[in-house]
């Protein structure tokens, strides 16, 4: 009668906990309890070891860190049930653009450790904003580039040097293909890895602005993405023939064994690559999309970002919170450990695999992601690699503009509503 | 004498009667509690959900009332009608291969074999493992190794998973693979309650192989085919951790089936009420088809 | 008395079972091998490991919090498994016994069984708002919402078995003065016995791989097995070696499972199929 037993525990452990509620001990405690949950769940040692040094050396705050896995699920369940985390670490993209819009985050404009952000990262965030909205609201902390990473010892052994245009970069190409060696490994089964290069493209070949232009009727995709769709298809040529057929993790596998001499990815994908041949010499340069040095740029979004919650009632220990997190030696030991770039100012030290790239991110020479632009539920990756398997260029834009409208319409209401009473207020 | 049998039968009635009344007390006590749970949290939950498929809500943050709007844009939406075909095409075709193969399969396991019971174990395995882990292995499969055994045959070979005309196809097998054991087993026990003297008497007239299966096994084991069918056509149009794992929808999104974009675009993108709506649809979709179903075959089971 | 065995028959099962073991292979072998180990080619998927170590295994497990999930895991399935056995029988007693006589029982078990084709998706929100404010946000939560999701499904197999059973039983009994419930405790319930068993099967299936009831309702707290397994996937990267070896784990308790009862699986699973 084992099930008669269960049954009736469960009846009164359910009756027991309507009777207590959820209610949290955290009242007789003097401590002000500060929840942080983020989204980095491969970075989960480095916060638990903040987590530690932060409550040791904290009398009155304790930090609770959590890095729970599909954290943006887990964030949005919790938000329905209003059991809203108190500083939430999430990615400068269309997620964090939403929230804003929902009016979730506290605006943080008094927050000292502001002044040491890098000013791009700030412009960044405001940028991520779908109606100009007063106020700050997310603290940058890691950016990621996206950009070519490329086998260095290859490239040495070959005498192949770093292309600065795009025409160097397909004779580059012919080059390598000459030698029987596959220039570019593409794992664009996953679709989000069609990304990575499309994204570098639009950031030198379109204004930063493109999507927040189309938004308000000035352009149409058709006529700004044209040449970025192009040469998305002209790089198939020099990638594996069936690129649909392998995945992220498999084309990280096959760079990692040297079966290509690039890979068209962003810096996170290296702890992987190095997981396959730790030897693997690595760095790499910027996509350069443009035949004119001068507009070809890093793309580098903020990948790591602290916010805290409009609700939260203890604004001085959350910024006491991120006030550690931004600490030097903070800010580097997370550097190390997933091979990030910091958004705040001073003298870090790099990983090497980003050597290439070095010069942009000290001169600032970045601009974001555009896929942080658009709606998730729009496939926007989908889109791309459905193009790349047909090859229509005119058909594909055109769907691109279609589907930009279907899954935009409350939001381009909005910005032409915005725009029209700005405009008149103007007058 | 009569009389009172009669009365005697009265006073039974009577206290049947009470008695009945009793037990009718009893279903009532227990199913009260029992379907006030149900509709605590299933039904109300989904009348929520229909509430919110008449909203633009995003899943967090405000929300305003669009009326009808995501019903109109469900039927003019290319990428909600081409879920809805590929679901179904999946569903049948797969439906159709687990049910052969389970019947094929079944009948093997229950002639008279060596090891039986040991290969009717074996056989049940794949159902234990859940979907995403088959689909992870599976994945490997699909994109090293059946190209290779292609290539040894001297054809082309790419990822039956890169190719949109294909794609559909690798599902359906990993989908069958994981179902027939379930689909067998039930057979199984169909084939059992076959009496024996049938099939002697089909004997003595002289039915064999394919005549004997036609007319006298299967209509004896037809309502276990109902069964199958129902659930099968029932599971594979909720088709979800397959895709999850063998395609996230692609290639050039020819896999998205229908929950994938409930899920996908409903919870982890912005289009909740959308979604919701779509998930309303689909309900009824799924409630129509296995009426239709049940009836149909139902009614066959009757003429025979 | 000796049969004469199909040898061919059996032959044509024994090769057919290369369609099981071979996938199984494929993650066994991939389980034990290092990252480095792996190459895109079919060789480097199918060789063996250079060497059998254990190491992915307790990776695994220090990673997965192994002990602590299992004894969630566990614990979720069994409730449910034991809840699901005592509501959902009474209620399949019920409405069979009723539901061919009376139309609002009738009604009652087409309500029920309507259930089985609600898309999950449509209730996941409303019901993570429910279940929070009913503070029930946690595994008790979880338990009840699978007593429910498994209530039309179940309901509709305890109903169907109990035309195998001749309501002469429990008149018998009731002449003998025994009220309804007792009767259905000393004869209905222990008679449904491999239906029980039926129920159990199916219930403990679906529990135990479910990832998405647990991962919105309790929200990162505590972990079961198959949420502990997101573990091995950021969008960045996936070590597929440690997550094989991390499936394999958590498949252990529910082949065990299977292999000490696969007799009454097997004759269960096919008791539950009689109409």
């Amino acid at each position: 009668m084992l099930g008669k037993k269960g049954f009736f525990s469960a009846i009164l452990a359910v009756a027991g906990l309507l009777l207590t509620g959820c209610g949290d001990g955290s009242a007789d405690n003097k401590k002000t309890v500060i929840e942080l949950v983020h989204y980095k769940q491969e970075a989960v040692d480095y916060f638990e070891e903040v987590e530690r040094q932060f409550n040791d050396t904290h009398d009155d705050i304790e930090l609770k860190i959590s890095s729970p896995n599909d954290a943006m699920t887990v964030l949005k369940t919790r938000f329905i049930r209003k059991d809203n985390p108190d500083i939430i670490g999430i990615g400068g993209d269309y997620d964090y653009s939403n929230f804003i819009d929902a009016d979730m985050l506290m605006d943080v404009s008094d927050f000292d450790g502001l002044k040491d952000i890098k000013e791009n990262y700030l412009e960044i965030n405001e940028n991520l904003e779908f109606i100009p909205t007063e106020g700050t609201y997310g603290v940058p902390y890691m950016a990621n580039a996206a950009g070519i990473l490329y086998n260095k010892d290859m490239f040495e052994e070959h005498g192949w040097q770093i292309p600065e245009t795009w025409d160097e970069l397909i004779a580059l190409c012919e080059d390598i293909k000459a030698e029987g060696i596959l220039p570019f490994y593409m794992g664009y089964k996953d679709t989000w890895t069609c990304i990575s290069p499309w994204n570098s493209a639009a950031s030198c070949l379109t204004e930063p602005t493109v999507c927040k232009d189309v938004n308000k009727g000035n352009t149409t995709f058709s006529k700004e993405y044209a040449t970025v769709a192009e040469q998305m298809k002209t790089l198939l040529e020099y990638g594996p023939k069936d690129f649909a057929a392998y995945s992220y993790n498999d084309a990280c596998t096959a760079f990692a064994r040297g079966e290509s001499a690039m890979f068209m990815i962003g810096s996170y994908a290296v702890p992987q690559i190095k997981s396959v041949n730790p030897d693997l010499n690595i760095d790499s340069f910027v996509y350069p999309a443009s035949n004119n040095k001068e507009d070809n740029i890093l793309t580098s979004g903020i990948d790591l970002q602290f916010c805290i919650m409009k609700d939260c009632p203890n604004k001085e220990a959350a910024y006491e919170v991120l006030r550690f997190l931004l600490e030097d030696e903070n800010v580097q030991a997370y550097m190390d450990d997933q091979n990030a770039i910091p958004c705040k100012e001073g003298s870090f030290q790099l990983a090497p695999m980003l050597d290439g790239m070095k010069e942009y991110i000290e001169e600032s020479k970045v601009t974001d992601f555009q896929d942080h632009f658009y709606p998730s539920e729009m496939a926007a990756n989908a889109l791309i690699q459905t193009y790349l398997l047909d090859g229509d260029t005119e058909k594909f834009l055109q769907k691109f503009d279609e589907a930009w409208v279907r899954y935009n319409r409350d939001l381009i209401e909005k910005v032409q509503k915005y725009e029209a009473e700005h405009e008149s207020e103007g007058e | 004498m009569q009389d009172n049998s009669m009365g005697g039968m009265k006073i039974a009635k009577k206290r049947q009667r009470v008695k009945l009344s009793a037990r009718s007390r009893t279903f009532l006590l227990i199913t009260i509690p029992i379907v006030a749970l149900f509709f605590t949290f299933n039904t109300l939950p989904l009348i929520q959900g229909v509430v919110y498929s008449f909203t633009n809500f995003r899943g967090f943050g405000s929300y305003d009332w669009v009326g009808l709007r995501n019903y109109v844009d469900l039927f003019q939406d290319a990428r909600v009608g081409s879920s809805y075909l590929f679901t179904f095409k999946l569903a049948v075709v797969t439906t159709i291969i687990v049910n052969v193969v389970s019947l094929i399969l079944a009948m093997a396991l229950n002639s008279k074999i060596k090891f039986k019971s040991a290969l009717r174990g074996m056989y049940f395995l794949p159902n234990v493992l859940g979907g995403l882990v088959v689909g992870y292995i599976f994945n490997y499969f699909f994109t090293y190794i059946l190209p290779e055994v292609v290539k040894m045959f001297g054809a082309e070979g790419t990822s039956m998973l890169a190719d949109s005309k294909t794609a559909w196809i690798a599902i359906a097998l990993v989908c069958a693979w994981q179902s027939i054991a379930m689909n067998t087993i039930i057979y199984i026990s169909g084939l059992q309650t076959v009496p024996v003297d049938v099939y002697e008497a089909g004997s003595l007239d002289g039915a064999t192989g394919w005549t004997k299966f036609r007319h006298l096994t299967f209509p004896l084991i037809l309502p276990f085919f109902t069964i199958n069918l129902v659930l099968c056509m029932k599971n594979f149009l909720m088709v979800f951790d397959q895709i999850m794992s063998l395609t996230k929808g692609g290639p050039a999104q020819s896999t998205e089936s229908i929950s994938y974009l409930i899920y996908n675009n409903g919870m982890s993108g912005g289009q909740f009420g959308f979604q919701s709506a779509n998930a309303v649809l689909f309900f009824v979709v799924i409630v129509v088809i296995s009426v239709l179903q049940m009836g149909f075959l139902g009614k066959k089971e009757e003429q025979l | 008395m000796k049969e004469k065995k199909n040898i061919g028959v059996t032959i044509l099962l024994i090769l057919g079972l290369v369609t099981i073991l071979f996938p199984l292979y494929m993650a066994i072998v991939i389980a034990f091998k290092q990252p480095s180990e792996m190459t895109n080619s079919v060789s480097g998927i199918l060789s063996l490991p250079a060497r059998w170590s254990l190491d992915n295994f307790r990776e695994a497990m220090r990673v997965t919090d192994f002990w602590h999930s299992l004894g969630n895991s566990l614990f979720i399935t069994l409730a449910t498994i034991a809840l699901s056995i005592v509501v959902h029988s009474l209620i399949g007693y019920v409405l069979g016994r009723s539901k061919a006589k009376n139309k609002a029982y009738n009604v009652v078990y087409l309500y029920l069984v309507s259930g089985m084709f609600v898309p999950f998706a449509i209730l996941m929100m409303p019901l993570v708002k429910q279940t929070a404010n009913m503070g029930l946000a946690n595994e008790f939560g979880v338990i009840l919402l699978y007593t429910v999701f498994y209530l039309p499904m179940n309901t509709m197999l305890y109903s169907g078995y109990l035309t195998n059973l001749p309501i002469a039983l429990e008149e018998a009994a009731c002449v003998d003065g025994a009220s309804t419930w007792k009767t259905y405790w000393t004869i209905i319930f222990p008679n449904m016995r491999p239906m029980h068993a039926t129920v159990a099967i199916l219930t403990a299936l679906g529990t135990w791989n479910d990832v998405m009831t647990p991962l919105v309702i309790m929200s990162g707290d505590k972990n079961t097995l198959p949420l502990a397994q997101l573990n091995f996937q950021s969008q960045f990267g996936t070590n597929y070696n440690l997550a094989f070896a991390s499936y394999l784990l958590a498949l252990l308790p529910i082949i065990i499972f299977y292999i000490i009862c696969q007799k009454q699986i097997i004759a269960g699973v096919a008791n539950g199929a009689v109409k």
